[in-house]
């Protein structure tokens, strides 16, 4: 399903990108300027440009500033892993979540918590990193067993099965471990409070790499909308394609789940969003998503810490009450894109 | 599709037909094989499951306590097993063809009582309750229903414009999932850990301690239901066509979707409502059903059954496993249903899409 073509697509996709800059750069001042201790724009620039001193100035500089920089790095590295593996699996519901991703991080920080006795976010984040990783191995290693290699409905199922079996490692801890338990619940909504900037020291540079691979493939993505005869006879490789694409998804996955735990919703949505502002062309989708993600999840992260004062609503849960209703009216308003 | 032409007119390969005087009944024979294969598993688990436990009961004993005859097992057997075992078959039964059939309406294999926001309207609804100090073993079951047809009647609404469009469905139905698990996961973190130790418990559905209370409404309901089963068997062939075929057929799509939504719907709700959201059940069950029958559509009857054999065999081990302690049966369920699963993916053969393996 394509929109129709108009003469203005260019003109289009170059607006809509430079839009979602403006808004990633609003929703950055707005992550900055509110919170517990509301401070003005200008004070804000005052502390990141010249330094400022005062309460103010410590307050950006030593906790709204690492937060909101995981929160622009999480926000990326999520909603353009979703594209990906919704592309790779040609699945409209494929994101990190469903085919088991996050969920491999999630045993490995159950893991590490009940048995390793790790008890801090900078402890989780190499657990986490190395969960989604064999998760995702595990998933394509099935899919590509039998005849035909990993063709999309075996890569899903294969995800849903490993899914399957990783959240009944995790209940079974929990449910056995109350302590384990006591501890997790709080990673497990998914949030950027308490982020320092010692995670986002760690977690920039496989951000980086994950783009990387992720861009090399975008052509190849486009090929395999297709399907995959049809891609093959356009002279792509297909394995390579699902390999090297899965392989960007999980070290982004991977980052964003370490940095901030299960965040769902934004590599869901997030790719249906940008595929319904610029078409289904995956140069300007991966971009677009990735500005995009961050965006949501700073905007719910800022309000998650305005709605009940003085308790913080964690990001996870915000992002799903606010993405659902763009999501809603995304899918009413034309026929998905899959 | 090749098919034998004869005197009686066309059979489809593959099919065997029944008749009865003059009624004719068109049986898969690969899916009738392994529906009668799977019941005898069934029945041979479900006798383990009452020989096996903290004492040994010989089979014969067993099946004397089953058959109503005086033994001196009856406390074990009739007591604390088999009603346990009842409410696991049932419970079983109904996330199989529940998943089989919003996954057919879906057309996606990715789709469950989860995805289109049942279990976790269920969830939201109990874990809310249970933080904010509901105890009573009455209530929670009602309310578990209640969110979970709530949901779903949401999704619906939302997803509705002019027809059930099955991507538009799934993904709003996801969107919803999601947002109420996020609703859930909050509310664990507001109550103190025991609560969220309980509430964990319920989500991941167990059938420690529970027996006829559970399972009895839990029959009557599916015995009201059956019928309804019974059309759907027929109807489903129609609903996993796309929607221009299905038109062209002269089906009614709108309608047979919707009841067969409704009828998933349903079958989660009462089954969640009676044990808890036991998820996979409903994603594994049927997709491996059909990977036995290799049937277009993904069969019912072989759902139910692996559905049933699923739960009991996992329910099995989570008695047995770290005895004295009783793990929740949804720890095992996916552990059972998914490697079965994940093998038959392995091991299959190059599938054209449209042609049978």
């Amino acid at each position: 399903m394509s929109a129709p073509v108009r003469l203005s697509v260019p003109v289009r996709r170059v607006t809509v990108l430079a839009a979602a800059v403006v808004a990633l750069l609003l929703a950055v001042l707005l992550s900055l300027a509110v919170g517990a201790r509301a401070i003005a724009p200008s004070a804000v620039f005052d502390a990141l440009l010249h330094g400022g001193h005062g309460d103010s100035a410590e307050v950006i500089r030593e906790m709204r500033v690492p937060r909101t920089v995981t929160g622009v790095l999480v926000g990326a590295s999520l909603a353009v892993a979703g594209t990906v593996l919704q592309g790779i699996t040609r699945n409209p519901i494929a994101d990190p979540g469903i085919l088991g991703i996050s969920q491999g991080a999630s045993v490995a920080v159950v893991l590490a918590i009940a048995y390793a006795g790790v008890h801090t976010l900078t402890g989780y984040v190499w657990w986490a990193f190395a969960g989604a990783g064999l998760a995702s191995v595990a998933v394509h290693a099935i899919a590509s067993g039998g005849r035909g290699g990993a063709t999309p409905v075996k890569l899903a199922l294969g995800g849903a099965a490993v899914n399957a079996l990783l959240v009944s490692v995790t209940t079974g801890v929990l449910t056995t471990k109350a302590s384990a338990l006591d501890e997790f619940r709080f990673w497990q909504v998914g949030s950027l409070s308490g982020r320092d900037s010692d995670i986002v020291g760690r977690i920039w540079p496989f951000l980086l790499v994950g783009l990387l691979l992720v861009l090399a493939v975008a052509r190849g993505l486009d090929a395999l909308a297709l399907g995959d005869d049809v891609a093959k006879g356009i002279g792509q490789n297909v394995a390579a394609v699902r390999i090297v694409g899965g392989l960007g998804a999980t070290v982004l996955t991977a980052a964003g789940v370490a940095a901030a735990g299960p965040i769902a919703f934004i590599g869901l949505a997030v790719p249906h969003i940008a595929r319904a502002l610029v078409g289904g062309d995956h140069r300007w989708v991966l971009p677009l998503a990735a500005l995009i993600g961050p965006v949501m999840l700073l905007v719910s992260d800022t309000l998650g810490r305005i709605v009940f004062p003085p308790s913080e609503v964690p990001a996870g849960v915000m992002t799903a009450l606010i993405g659902v209703p763009f999501l809603v009216m995304l899918v009413r308003r034309k026929t998905v894109a899959a | 599709m090749s098919a034998v032409t004869g005197a009686q007119g066309v059979r489809p390969a593959g099919y065997a037909v029944l008749r009865v005087r003059r009624a004719a009944l068109l049986v898969h024979r690969r899916a009738a094989g392994v529906a009668v294969a799977l019941a005898l598993l069934l029945a041979a688990s479900c006798l383990a499951y009452l020989c096996v436990g903290e004492s040994f009961v010989h089979p014969v004993d067993a099946l004397e306590v089953v058959f109503g005859q005086p033994s001196p097992d009856e406390l074990v057997v009739g007591t604390l097993r088999e009603p346990r075992m009842v409410l696991g078959l049932l419970v079983g039964a109904a996330f199989g063809v529940a998943g089989a059939l919003i996954q057919t309406v879906a057309r996606n294999p990715l789709a469950s009582p989860d995805i289109i926001g049942i279990s976790h309207g269920a969830s939201a609804l109990t874990v809310g309750a249970m933080t904010f100090g509901v105890t009573s073993y009455t209530v929670l079951p009602l309310l578990s229903v209640l969110g979970g047809i709530a949901a779903a009647a949401l999704v619906y609404v939302f997803a509705w414009r002019g027809g059930l469009h099955a991507a538009r469905f799934v993904l709003i139905g996801i969107g919803f999932a999601i947002a109420l698990r996020s609703v859930t996961t909050l509310f664990m973190t507001k109550g103190d850990y025991l609560v969220a130790q309980q509430a964990q418990i319920w989500m991941t559905g167990s059938l420690n301690g529970r027996g006829w209370n559970e399972a009895n409404p839990l029959a009557l309901t599916l015995l009201v239901l059956l019928p309804f089963v019974l059309w759907a068997a027929r109807a489903q062939r129609a609903a996993g066509l796309d929607d221009d075929t299905a038109t062209a057929l002269g089906t009614r799509l709108g309608r047979v979707r919707l009841g067969l939504v409704l009828l998933g719907v349903v079958l989660a709700s009462v089954a969640t409502g009676a044990a808890g959201p036991v998820d996979f059940v409903a994603l594994l069950a049927p997709q491996t059903a059909r990977r036995l029958t290799r049937t277009a559509q993904l069969p019912l009857l072989c759902s139910a059954l692996l559905g049933a054999l699923i739960v009991v065999l996992a329910d099995l081990l989570a008695r047995r496993l770290f005895s004295p302690t009783e793990l929740p049966v949804g720890v095992l369920t996916a552990a059972v249903g998914a490697p079965y699963l994940i093998w038959l993916i392995v091991r299959s053969r190059s599938v054209r899409p449209g042609g049978t393996p």
